[in-house]
């Protein structure tokens, strides 16, 4: 469970990136997060697994304080929370399997890291993890030599074999075309229903955060606009979350 | 308009619907004279005159004819020089290189949060890198005395601040993304170097540590004339001796053996990238 109370973010620089955030999403979840450019969705998702800190209120994570982590324990709290991001981040010189290893790595010891020794186990949860993505028979091909479709998918197993109860996914079909952005929308439909995994997910596509996810989160200018059903969300709901941004200073 | 255009008048185009555009008269008269001056000063200061280049080229010359025909009898006395150089070269590039990769990563700002240390540690790399090889063999012979482990020390420490400037430079042009992912699935920096930044620079570590052998083997040539082994000390001892023609096969298996590394090393760094 997720539960933001009156949470803020300002940058360093100022610059606002959430204001008073309330918001609790329950475990199995499927949310997407709408709204223009810089309304602080990347913020928003960023500051669930502590990439960024918050400078207001609380944010609890399966009953953790999140802003009290740090070092070791920030690092094992992470690992229950998967990341996908809009540009894969794989490690193209290497293979397929290789990446999706990757996320075995921060359990092993160090001289295992560093001679890429990995354990007969540990290869079995990446390729069961390819598998459940559909994409086991790419297991030893260099990573650059896939489609953006699947480059994504191998980021979704190296989350998978993480084992985490929560993924957030940050633009995760913004690279890809039409057809295979849906594709790989139903590979996060699957692994929520089928495992259980909370999934938040940042998304410009309004008809698929729509036709996916079974709630929808508008935000406009850091704060929250819209917070419900996604078969409720109409044209007055899309209106108030893409409306033009009050310039700062004119808010009251 | 400056003082230069008013002398050396802009073009004019006119195009069709009126429009002017102005092309500026090309520089290259001023950058002439500007290379004009500076070869006149560093002339008079380094007192370089052109008589005394004929005469000695003279001398080069003369020297050079006596070195063929090269001396093939003292090709089986060559061996072991040839093959202290190219130990030292291949060691000390080997140590030198190795030896890069920690302080690497430490001057590299997007891996190294601390800027006071990533400042130390690339002030120590330019101060090494200043140090000429000659001097540094010449210091490592007195303290490891004559031979090829001084060698092999001096090319190691030059190895180690070109390798090491080089990888700190390519770290830092990496892609981070696979870094961020790494760092979100919660390993620590470390674990995420070796895991998704490690891979990428590979390549071009393994090419620029290959591309110094290559240059070493050259330097461990000349590392001998300060006392620290291989073909260098009788290159050293026949010149002095004025057997030009035994500097001269010292001269041809050097460079056959120059170019068969480079050859090698080439053909390798090809297939690397
Ligand atoms: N590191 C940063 N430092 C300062 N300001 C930032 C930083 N990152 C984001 N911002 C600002 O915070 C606001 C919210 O940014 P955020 O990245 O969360 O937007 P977003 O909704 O994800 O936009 P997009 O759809 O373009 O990804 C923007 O005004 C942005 O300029
Ligand atoms: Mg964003």
């Amino acid at each position: 469970m997720i539960v933001f109370d009156h949470v803020s973010k300002v940058y360093p620089n100022g610059t606002v990136g959430l204001k008073d955030i309330n918001l609790s999403i329950q475990d199995g979840e499927f949310v997407a997060i709408i709204g223009r450019s810089g309304a602080g969705k990347s913020t928003l998702l960023r500051s669930v697994n502590r990439m960024h800190d918050i400078t207001e209120g609380t944010l609890t994570v399966e009953g953790v304080n999140v802003s009290t982590l740090k070092g070791k324990e920030l690092r094992r709290f992470r690992r229950g929370i998967g990341m996908v991001f809009q540009s894969f981040n794989l490690v193209s010189r290497t293979t397929v399997i290789r990446n999706v290893l990757a996320a075995r790595v921060p359990e092993m010891p160090f001289w295992r890291v560093l001679l890429g020794a990995f354990r007969k186990e540990d290869k079995i949860t990446a390729l069961e993890s390819l598998d459940k993505v559909g994409i086991l028979d790419k297991a030893y091909i260099r990573a650059d030599q896939l489609s953006g479709g699947q480059q994504q998918r191998v980021a979704l197993a190296r989350t998978l074999a993480q084992n985490p109860k929560i993924i957030l996914a940050d633009e995760p079909v913004a690279a890809l075309d039409p057809v295979t952005a849906k594709q790989v929308m139903e590979d996060f439909v699957r692994i929520n229903k089928e495992m259980g995994i909370s999934i938040l997910l940042n998304i410009h596509h309004v008809e698929l955060a729509i036709e996916y996810a079974d709630r929808i989160i508008g935000i406009h200018a850091g704060q929250i606009v819209y917070d419900g059903p996604s078969k409720e969300v109409n044209q007055d709901v899309l209106d108030a979350i893409y409306k033009e941004a009050v310039p700062q200073g004119k808010q009251t | 308009m400056s003082f230069y255009d008013r002398i050396f008048k802009p073009r004019r185009h006119t195009l069709s619907n009126g429009k002017v555009v102005e092309e500026r008269f090309t520089r290259l008269p001023l950058i002439m004279l500007i290379i004009l001056v500076c070869t006149a000063i560093s002339v008079r200061i380094t007192g370089f005159s052109f008589s005394v280049l004929l005469s000695g080229g003279q001398r080069f010359f003369d020297i050079l004819f006596d070195m063929f025909p090269p001396n093939t009898s003292y090709l089986p006395k060559i061996w072991t020089p040839l093959l202290d150089t190219i130990k030292m070269s291949l060691l000390g590039s080997f140590i030198g290189a190795v030896l890069s990769i920690p302080f690497a990563i430490l001057a590299a700002s997007n891996i190294v949060t601390n800027r006071a240390l990533v400042f130390v540690v690339r002030l120590f790399l330019s101060l090494v890198r200043t140090l000429p090889t000659l001097v540094c063999a010449l210091i490592a012979t007195y303290i490891f005395g004559l031979g090829t482990m001084a060698g092999t020390c001096a090319i190691a420490v030059f190895t180690f601040a070109y390798v090491g400037k080089q990888l700190f430079e390519i770290i830092e042009t990496v892609d981070m993304g696979p870094f961020e992912a790494m760092e979100a699935l919660g390993a620590t920096r470390l674990q995420a170097f070796i895991a998704s930044v490690f891979p990428q620079v590979l390549p071009s570590y393994l090419s620029v540590s290959l591309f110094c052998l290559e240059g070493n083997v050259r330097y461990a040539s000349i590392l001998g004339y300060v006392g620290a082994g291989g073909l260098g000390l009788i290159m050293n001892e026949k010149i002095g001796w004025r057997e030009y023609s035994s500097v001269g096969m010292i001269l041809i298996v050097l460079f056959v053996t120059v170019i068969a590394i480079e050859g090698l090393s080439h053909a390798v760094r090809k297939r690397l990238t």
